[in-house]
């Protein structure tokens, strides 16, 4: 089917213009990339082709006409379109409506009334095309956010569509996933459907794009085939705001299990799950002013380290040391902070001066205007921290931490599903804390990320 | 297929599950006879056990022995303003046990669609099952997404009736993202679709659901004429 966008403009209630003017055709197998920066419009798109927009966004203002074949969007039903259109989203934790795989596998089918045998038969298609075995029958809060983000490409295979729109399918996920979502984006093509993928990290489409579209602020500025993307050069890309085309290699050098002349020592340290053991005898160190990154495959215990670092998890054997001294779970949770990766989880009040307080009520205001104007926070001391943007309320975070004077900051996948210039930001925010003498330990597994602001890379495999 | 008839363990109807809890209710709340009760949440414990819910049998029933040893042995001894009190507390407590017994079973072993499938049958509007799903949907989700926010207040040095008030801001953020990203995921899969739905589960009374429903209804009229 043809997707053609006929000088579609887009206003988001009380918002200024997100698109105006694209015209837009894809033709019927094309594999198409909508990149840019963060808030460029390249979601609004998919939202206009998969129907969100106009029947699920409320309060918009739309002109021009979206239409796949001779089906105008804007005039038919979300449920007719779901039948040509399937949709994976961005957030692996909010894309099910069932709690077990099998549910959901048939969710869509059994909402269109296909017959109960003919959705059996699919189903088996489905998991065999997709080699999701391993998947059925569990439950989606065992599921790791590469297995949520399969299956949620899986459920939308099943309903077997015309289109696939991916928006940030791998914002959450890493390498390993994001090579099983490359698996499935090749198979959809191959069987002849149309691809349309917004996203922000682009060396694993490299080879399965046939065109580019740029968009800035709204419109569409350029329009790449596949070559002359990749032969983009680096100045070029990152003028452009894109994250890198090829895959990043670690360039930092990885430490081996010394504790030399360090001020925080891991040694020996081992953790268990119920009795399992999850990684075994980790040793290494960190220096004040100095930047570790953590990588390491999924499953090899990133979470549970952080957790037991920051002393929510206690170890199994082995010793943890701050300053010589040997640090129990609850200590660790004194002189330790983590920035999560929803940094939502951690914001509570309900302003940012009302936040810095919390923790540390002995600060006087001034103590506390200086860090938050350290970290472009004091313009806005009296907006609600859940009005602010992310990478605010990541620096938000930061500067609670700050304020109650910890000396070890861990952060938990910083950069994930940003752009070029606001990993940039987030690397600005670790160099300050650096140059302040913190401890700082990244668990990341973007690799272009973790050459721009590491010192050393710490590996921990099985 | 759930995971408990894969097992080759006994798993009900939902239906039964459903009318089942209705019987609970009713012999717990019309008998007198402690007799009478200890062989209901007894049978009931039985139940659950067989269908693969072992683990919290076991503990329902130490909850449950708890309750019996604080009211015959316990607060015969203790000094009349505390016995009051008490028995008030471990009767009605007890009262609560074979709707716990069977919610426990609905919960641990009957998925939403079963659930969904269950209620379209009896047909019960299509406007009351989405919402009772997306709750049952929640809960677990709920309880992931507090598991992340009281790690988070342990390096704020949160505590007290504070960390209550704390929980609200997040919670509610994260129930309206959520609430947003869910139904935004489930209409573009045709979840408004006005057709007549499917489902691949089959629901169909078998011979064990017939016997543990007339055993259920034999057990609330016995009881009912010998006590």
């Amino acid at each position: 089917m043809v997707i053609k966008l006929n000088n579609v403009s887009f206003q988001y209630e009380n918002q200024p213009e997100t698109l105006s003017g694209i015209d837009l055709e894809i033709a019927p197998g094309e594999c198409v990339l909508l990149c840019g920066e963060s808030g460029c419009g390249k979601t609004t798109i998919t939202k206009l082709i998969n129907g969100l927009i106009p029947h699920f966004v409320e309060g918009g203002v739309l002109s021009g006409t979206t239409a796949i074949d001779n089906i105008n969007i804007a005039e038919t039903e979300i449920y007719r379109l779901a039948q040509y259109v399937g949709s994976v989203f961005q957030n692996p934790k909010s894309q099910f409506f069932n709690i077990d795989a099998d549910s959901e596998l048939a969710f869509g089918l059994e909402n269109a009334g296909v017959d109960p045998a003919m959705i059996r038969e699919r189903l088996e298609q489905t998991i065999k095309a997709l080699h999701i075995e391993s998947l059925m029958g569990r439950n989606i809060f065992s599921m790791s956010g590469g297995e949520k983000q399969t299956l949620a490409f899986a459920s939308v295979y099943a309903m077997n569509p015309d289109i696939f729109v991916l928006d940030e399918p791998t914002a959450n996920l890493d390498a390993d996933a994001i090579e099983l979502l490359r698996q499935q984006i090749i198979k959809a093509k191959s069987e002849g459907r149309t691809v349309v993928i917004a996203e922000h990290r682009l060396y694993f489409l490299v080879d399965l794009i046939d065109r580019a579209i740029y968009i800035e602020n709204g419109k569409i500025s350029k329009i790449f085939s596949a070559n002359e993307l990749w032969q983009l050069s680096e100045s070029e890309r990152i003028s452009m705001g894109l994250r890198s085309l090829k895959k990043s290699e670690l360039l930092i050098p990885t430490v081996g299990s010394s504790t030399d002349t360090p001020d925080l020592t891991v040694e020996n340290l081992s953790c268990a799950f119920d009795k399992k053991e999850i990684f075994h005898s980790l040793t290494f160190s960190v220096r004040s002013g100095e930047v570790l990154g953590i990588v390491g495959h999924n499953g090899a215990g990133k979470t549970t380290l952080t957790r037991c670092l920051c002393g929510l998890h206690k170890e199994k054997s082995g010793i943890i040391r701050l300053d010589e001294k040997v640090l129990k779970p609850k200590q660790r949770q004194k002189s330790c902070f983590c920035v999560m990766q929803d940094v939502n989880h951690q914001l509570f009040s309900d302003s940012v001066y009302n936040e810095c307080l919390l923790s540390s009520p002995n600060r006087t205001e001034e103590e506390i205007d200086k860090v938050l104007q350290a970290f472009d926070l004091l313009p806005f001391k009296e907006r609600h921290p859940m009005a602010l943007s992310g990478g605010q309320k990541q620096r938000l975070a930061v500067a609670t931490a700050v304020l109650s004077e910890k000396k070890v900051l861990i952060f938990d996948e910083p950069t994930s599903g940003l752009d070029y210039r606001r990993m940039l930001e987030v690397s600005g925010v670790i160099n300050q804390l650096k140059a302040h003498g913190k401890i700082i330990i990244v668990v990341s597994h973007d690799f272009e990320f973790l050459n721009q602001i590491c010192d050393k890379v710490y590996y921990i495999d099985k | 297929m759930s995971s408990a008839a894969k097992k080759g363990r006994l798993n009900f109807d939902p239906r039964t599950k459903l009318i089942l809890l209705v019987i609970a209710n009713i012999v717990a709340f019309t008998q007198q006879s402690i007799w009478v009760e200890i062989a209901w949440v007894v049978s009931l414990l039985i139940l659950i056990a067989v269908c693969g819910c072992g683990k919290s049998a076991c503990k329902l029933a130490v909850a449950f022995s708890i309750c019996l040893l604080l009211q015959y042995y316990i607060v015969p001894v203790m000094p009349q303003v505390l016995a009051t009190t008490f028995l008030i507390l471990a009767t009605y407590a007890r009262k609560i046990f074979p709707c716990l017994i069977i919610g426990t079973l609905l919960v641990q072993k009957t998925s939403v669609r079963e659930m969904t499938a269950a209620l379209r049958k009896w047909h019960v509007p299509q406007g009351l099952i989405i919402p009772l799903s997306v709750t049952i949907r929640y809960f677990p989700a709920i309880k992931e997404e507090i598991g992340y926010i009281r790690d988070a207040m342990k390096f704020r040095d949160i505590h007290g009736i504070q960390k209550l008030e704390c929980l609200v801001v997040p919670i509610m953020m994260s129930a309206t993202a959520t609430a947003e990203e869910l139904s935004a995921a489930a209409v573009t899969r045709g979840i408004e679709n006005p057709n007549k739905k499917t489902s691949i589960v089959t629901m169909r009374f078998g011979v064990h659901d017939v016997l543990c429903l007339a055993f259920g209804i034999i057990f609330c009229v016995v009881a009912f004429i010998i006590v």
